[in-house]
């Protein structure tokens, strides 16, 4: 879903179906598939696949960007491993905002769908129109918490 | 101090918050946690490492179903039989943990508590890992154990809230935990190790280096060099892998 957000917050559109689909895929992203297929080399690939994704990245975007790839994908490492292990199930309006990427890209394949009640009809009811003011709703909720746009803070 | 990534190390140059904050995490790693030793804890890491050489949780991925009867997981022998069997799992399968299989691991000897920081550090050493392996460094040696004893602390607000473990309701981060999110401004995986609030401190510093800072994340406009479709272009790639649904 903040993938959907925000390639429309850039008046792009990335093609969601690319995460299901993998490296070979279009995603609309700006040096998508190199992205892809690093993350993919350091889940999945044996040394020699993610040693040619880490020369394919570093071409690409250039060594800072690199950096930030490698620090993004190992955050997800450890986030999808505290989801998982602790059977949390979905934020209610994450899982409202997101129902029609879920569909998409068939996540109640994955084990830990379980984890998440199925929405009710009120909330199904709604999606549509979460859907069009979503980003909106998260502009606002950005606002309301604070939230500074632009580049974090870096040393 | 453990040792940290440097510039002269890496192939490229690594911020320096990036590698402070690494840094941080395993200093927190080798201190004596809420539930485990320091010594524990640096155990925890070293076994979750092992997970990756492990026959037995190769052929479990492979295997139609994880509850799949194979070989005992080829451990370093430091550890309960309960606590090696979750960190393998959280460590090598994370897509297909249960109900069913936490509360067997419970009722094999491993509490909440113990398996919330468990869960913490095993998630903990695999990010730091995973950053090495994408940079194409040698992992960070496991730091040297700090004496000590756990604290035992169990935070009074922690509950049901319809996870397998209890958790710190949105609205009830207050007192001790105040620190931890502003009342009713926080998401599940924030939440998800609150029964043991300093792992909740801990992924937050981790995170704020390696994607955004937690108050930023809900803001589509906030990124870093990459632009923020791009970092969460390879976030879901890599979570769609690992299959989880969150």
């Amino acid at each position: 879903m903040l993938l959907r957000a925000s390639s429309q917050a850039a008046g792009a559109g990335a093609r969601l179906g690319a995460i299901a689909e993998g490296g070979a895929a279009e995603s609309g992203v700006p040096c998508g598939g190199p992205l892809l297929r690093f993350a993919e080399a350091l889940v999945r690939g044996g040394d020699e696949e993610l040693a040619g994704a880490r020369r394919e990245l570093l071409a690409a975007v250039g060594p800072e960007r690199f950096v930030e790839a490698a620090a993004v994908a190992a955050n997800f490492e450890r986030m999808v491993r505290i989801a998982d292990a602790t059977g949390i199930p979905l934020d209610p309006p994450i899982a409202a905002l997101g129902a029609d990427v879920g569909a998409e890209l068939d996540l109640a394949r994955f084990g830990s769908a379980a984890n998440t009640p199925r929405p009710g009809r009120v909330a199904r009811a709604l999606a549509p129109l979460l859907r069009r003011l979503g980003p909106r709703l998260l502009k606002w909720a950005a606002g309301a918490r604070g939230a500074q746009p632009g580049a974090a803070s870096r040393d | 101090m453990p040792p940290a990534i440097s510039s002269a190390e890496a192939p490229v140059p690594v911020r320096g918050d990036l590698a402070l904050a690494q840094r941080r995490a395993l200093e927190r790693l080798a201190a004596p946690g809420t539930w485990w030793s320091g010594a524990e804890r640096v155990a925890i890491a070293a076994e979750a490492r092992q997970a990756r050489r492990c026959g037995p949780c190769r052929e479990r991925r492979q295997a139609l179903s994880p509850a799949w009867g194979g070989a005992d997981h080829e451990s370093l022998g430091r550890l309960p039989p309960a606590a090696v069997e979750a960190i393998h799992r959280v460590a090598a399968d994370p897509g297909r943990l249960s109900r069913a299989w936490f509360e067997k691991t419970r009722a094999a000897g491993l509490a909440e508590g113990p398996y919330v920081e468990l869960v913490g550090v095993v998630a903990t050493l695999v990010s730091l890992d995973a950053f090495c392996r994408g940079l194409g460094v040698a992992p960070h040696p496991l730091p040297e154990p700090l004496p000590g004893e756990p604290s035992r602390y169990r935070p009074g607000q922690a509950r049901d809230e319809g996870a397998f473990v209890p958790m710190i309701p949105a609205r009830g981060a207050q007192g001790a935990e105040a620190d931890l999110w502003p009342p009713g401004r926080t998401a599940n995986v924030l939440r998800a190790l609150s029964l043991v609030p300093d792992e909740v401190r801990g992924l937050k510093e981790l995170s704020a280096a390696h994607y955004l800072p937690m108050e930023q994340v809900i803001d589509v406009r906030a990124h870093r060099l990459l632009s923020r479709a791009q970092m969460e272009l390879v976030a879901a790639r890599v979570s769609a892998l690992n299959e989880c649904h969150y």
